[in-house]
């Protein structure tokens, strides 16, 4: 290894290309810093790479199987329908491709230095970086730690990834299970679960606790939704023991701590925890301050205990999602270029992309319960909605939930056609304060999903056209 | 036990000044919760607690010097042995490296999310934004919209120091259970420092919004301020021949408007600079901020428009916003929006020359100095006695150079020197 004499001078040294590291890059270079974004393997991190776009297209493709038999009732008539996972592979290298060559090409227009290798701290305003024989050194008057975390399966669990799989090798896998087993409770868990079984593997879950982690809505309508696809539920079930042989894995469930349960599958996929990408970085000879779960702790604006390094995404805990990485990239980069920034997730939307989709921001039925003394339900089921018929999506409702006091709106639950888009309507209402007529008052496109939105504001005085009397009282809750 | 020392924050500095402690000995408090505010020689900073603990021991007392690595206070926290150690590194720069530590893993994607959800604060983004600009916190601000919402107008009077804060740090403290919406009288902090035997000037409200615009505009923009000397004798003559006539003009509404006539020579000086999109742009409209001394410090009411405006209608109004300004009783309004400042420290004596710091985001100030007779040598070579007054104008010199400032100057001069002229701008 050849160490470099002199220290190259940059205003933004960025560790981590993933949603975090690149968004801080674009945005500290728009705002007139010199930045240098080491990554090591590709630019789009997990999320481009093994995760959130990855996902996605199964959970598009599967959500295009469900439609063939829709289009059939509509006169769309194919001889025969196959699927063949091999070229959904080749699809998904081509999106992320693409996807990637946009990130490259906007940091090369926005005259980022992109340096492939991998970094470490040598002092508070020293980074190296090896590449390959070479070794250079970074002088920085800002760095950012974007090195996002890595999944950790549960002990009693060896991930394979060829039977036993994880988040990132799920979707690589070239086969169709016959019969997978799902252990996890999460939205990637749900987004497995439900496109593997849109696209004709049998499909089991099972869950630690003993139920899903939504609002009891959400919860009590995706059991009924998982029933009818025919996916079979374990509930308080612990894997104390996986089986991993040529053509199946074996896995024992502990039940409720007392009773074990034998389970067949072809292949098991388990959610995982999560552990900080620090090693190797030598943030400690900085004394970052972490969390007690070891991650870097960092304040609002994003920095950590040294005000002039800030960390983003992944590798500060918390929710681990590309949107958290994204606003604190970019409010990592605005202060340092001196504004007034602030990362605050309070509204941060939770999505699904599983069939039906899901999505929510705000307090669940419960917590505005535990927090308010009484609290107001509207809820208003898609079959009531003009154009979740036309388009032959009927599953799923939206609820609101307000402070009857103050009419504000404490959080929006929706699952169902569009709730993914539509969730957007939520964030910004709850972001704005906005009470009950704030959501009344606007005009609503017509036919669309969004009128089921209003249709639930106005359940929550009884009030929603499409829904008769009495499951409106029903829906009134004290 | 932690320890609290002063580490470096940053631009160089060594040492700082104690200003205040929020905290008292026995005071619980969390993570990050401000523990003491320091002051640098650049800047005013608050020091978070590294961690959730007691305070055991203050050793530094408010007002003192001391130098980077001093241990200002020390904590009992909850932790116990190895994650105590663990902090302590994190607090110290100079601290060991740590040994590696056991990886801890979360609970699974998804559920991770932090359990104590965060009090919401009921204020939209864009009123968010006004208050993380002015450093306000807005879980200590009362809001007045609908359904107790913090509306603009809440952030810019608590700037003001105009509400009294709800409740203190200190007690917020001292009272480790959950916040609740009701909260004690503003008057125990009063008393609180009634008690302290030296003189405790508070540093807040408006004397610390004075201090962070000041810091804020001296060091963003690069000043450059000229001195020039002007004859007000036949000003003083129009002024008493008007008197005669019934009317009484204060000779900084001639000073206003003449000073808005050379702006629409030199509307450079009537700009806002946008360092992001890479433009100066010049304001149509003539807003002038007036800096008016108060009891509480200096405020700066703004007549607007006074491109439009008579010399009467100027002066009732920089009367009338003076006499408001005295009493405390500007309404937001009357206090924003302004595009040129002055300021006429003339009436106070003294002073014959200041350079003035620019009322950021505004490109210039001109501080009129007190008016004395003094000999003059006239154009024909004979000494007379004049009524002479000193001007200062301080300008951004990104945005200007001298030569155009003192052009403009000279130009004010001219119309002030000889005020018939002003006549010619009649519209
Ligand atoms: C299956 C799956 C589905 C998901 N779906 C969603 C979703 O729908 N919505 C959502 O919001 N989130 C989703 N996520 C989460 C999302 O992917 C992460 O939250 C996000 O990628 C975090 O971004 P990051 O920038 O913090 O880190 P990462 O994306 O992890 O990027 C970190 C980068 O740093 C690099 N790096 C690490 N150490 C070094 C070093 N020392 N030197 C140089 N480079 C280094 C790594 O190579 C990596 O590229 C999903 C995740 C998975 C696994």
């Amino acid at each position: 290894m050849v160490v470099g004499e002199l220290a190259h001078e940059r205003d933004v040294v960025i560790v981590g290309g993933g949603p975090g590291g690149y968004h801080a890059a674009i945005r500290a270079a728009q705002l007139g810093l010199s930045v240098t974004l080491v990554e090591k393997e590709a630019l789009g991190g997990v999320c481009l790479n093994k995760g959130c776009i990855p996902s996605k297209v199964f959970a598009h493709a599967a959500q295009s199987m469900t439609s063939v038999q829709h289009m059939n009732d509509m006169g769309i008539e194919w001889a025969h329908v196959a699927f063949h996972p091999g070229k959904l592979q080749q699809y998904k290298t081509k999106v992320i491709g693409q996807l990637r060559q946009g990130v490259e090409a906007l940091c090369k227009a926005n005259k980022i230095e992109v340096i492939k290798g991998t970094a470490s701290f040598l002092a508070e305003d020293r980074i190296g970086v090896e590449k390959g024989d070479a070794f250079d050194v970074y002088r920085f008057r800002y760095a950012v730690i974007a090195t996002g975390a890595a999944l950790v399966a549960p002990a009693a669990i060896n991930v394979d990834h060829k039977r036993v799989l994880n988040a990132y090798s799920i979707y690589g896998l070239e086969e169709l299970p016959n019969h997978l087993i799902v252990y996890g409770s999460d939205y990637i868990a749900l987004e497995v679960a439900t496109s593997f079984r849109a696209f004709g593997a049998d499909v089991s879950i099972v869950l630690e606790s003993d139920d899903f982690v939504f609002d009891s809505s959400i919860n009590r309508e995706l059991q009924r939704l998982l029933k009818k696809m025919k996916v079979k539920v374990y509930k308080n079930s612990r894997i104390t023991h996986v089986e991993s042989e040529q053509e199946q894995v074996t896995v024992s469930l502990a039940v409720k701590e007392q009773e074990t349960v034998s389970l067949e599958g072809s292949h098991l996929f388990v959610s995982c925890g999560l552990k900080a990408n620090v090693d190797g970085l030598e943030i400690d000879r900085l004394g970052l301050k972490r969390t007690k779960e070891g991650f870097i702790d960092v304040n609002e604006r994003a920095q950590t205990s040294l005000p002039h390094i800030f960390a983003v995404g992944d590798v500060t805990g918390g929710p681990a999602l590309a949107v958290k990485a994204i606003k604190q990239g970019k409010v990592a980069a605005e202060t340092m270029a001196g504004k007034q920034s602030e990362a605050d997730t309070t509204f941060l939307p939770t999505i699904v992309h599983s069939i039906p989709p899901i999505a929510s921001v705000g307090l669940t039925e419960e917590e505005a319960k535990e927090q308010y003394k009484d609290v107001r339900i509207g809820q208003f089921p898609l079959t009531g909605n003009g154009y979740a018929s036309i388009i032959g999506q009927k599953d799923g409702f939206i609820k609101v939930i307000s402070d009857a006091d103050s009419e504000m709106v404490l959080g929006i639950h929706m699952m169902g056609a569009g709730a993914v888009e539509l969730i957007s309507s939520g964030v910004i209402g709850l972001e704005m304060v906005g009470r009950e007529e704030d959501w009344k008052f606007p005009l609503y496109p017509h036919p669309s999903i969004n009128e089921g939105l209003l249709e639930a504001v106005e359940a929550l005085r009884a009030e929603a056209i499409h829904l008769p009397p009495t499951k409106q009282k029903g829906a009134v809750s004290s | 036990m932690l320890e609290v020392k002063l580490h470096d924050i940053g631009e160089g500095m060594t040492e700082a000044v104690v200003i205040h402690y929020f905290v008292k000995k026995g005071d619980y408090v969390k993570a990050d919760q401000p523990l003491v505010e320091v002051q640098t020689d650049k800047m005013v900073a608050e020091i978070p607690s590294p961690a959730e603990g007691t305070v055991l021991d203050i050793f530094v007392p408010e007002g003192q010097t001391i130098a980077v690595g001093t241990t200002l206070l020390s904590l009992q926290t909850e932790a116990v042995g190895h994650e105590q150690a663990k902090e302590q590194a994190a607090v110290t720069v100079e601290a060991e490296v740590e040994t590696e530590s056991e990886p801890v893993v979360s609970e699974p994607i998804g559920t991770n999310e932090s359990k104590t959800k965060p009090q919401r604060i009921l204020a939209s983004p864009y009123t968010r934004k006004i208050a993380r600009e002015h450093g306000v916190d807005l879980s200590l601000v009362k809001g007045t919209g609908p359904a107790g919402r913090i509306t603009d107008e809440d952030v810019y009077r608590y700037v003001q120091g105009q509400q009294a804060p709800q409740t203190t740090q200190q007690e917020q403290a001292a009272q480790p259970v959950a916040p609740t919406v009701e909260h004690e009288p503003a008057t125990v902090t009063v008393t609180k420092e009634e008690t302290k035997e030296e003189t405790i000037i508070p540093f807040r409200g408006r004397r610390k919004q004075i201090a962070k615009k000041m810091t804020q505009s001296l060091f963003t923009i690069p000043h450059c301020t000229h001195f020039e000397e002007i004859d007000v004798t036949e000003l003083i003559a129009l002024r008493e021949e008007l008197k005669g006539h019934g009317m009484n003009i204060s000779a900084t509404a001639f000073f206003i408007k003449a000073l808005s006539l050379a702006l629409k020579q030199f509307p450079i000086f009537n700009a806002k600079l946008d360092e992001e999109n890479e433009c100066i742009r010049l304001e149509k409209e003539h807003h002038f901020g007036i800096a008016v001394d108060t009891e509480d410090g200096l405020i700066v009411p703004v007549i607007k428009n006074i491109e439009k405006k008579s010399l009467r209608q100027i002066h009732e109004e920089a009367k009338a916003l003076t006499k408001k300004a005295l009493e405390n009783q500007l309404s937001l309004a009357e206090m924003t929006g302004g595009t040129f400042t002055i300021s006429n420290v003339g009436p106070l004596g003294g002073s014959i020359g200041a350079t003035p710091i620019i009322n950021y985001p505004e490109v210039a100030l001109v501080a009129f100095h007190k008016t004395k007779k003094r000999p003059v040598v006239m154009e024909n070579d004979e000494i007379a006695v004049r009524s002479m007054m000193n001007l200062s104008m301080s300008f951004d010199h990104r945005v200007a150079d001298g030569a155009t400032a003192v052009a403009f100057t000279n130009y004010f001069a001219k119309l002030i020197e000889n005020p018939k002229l002003m006549l010619m701008e009649l519209i």
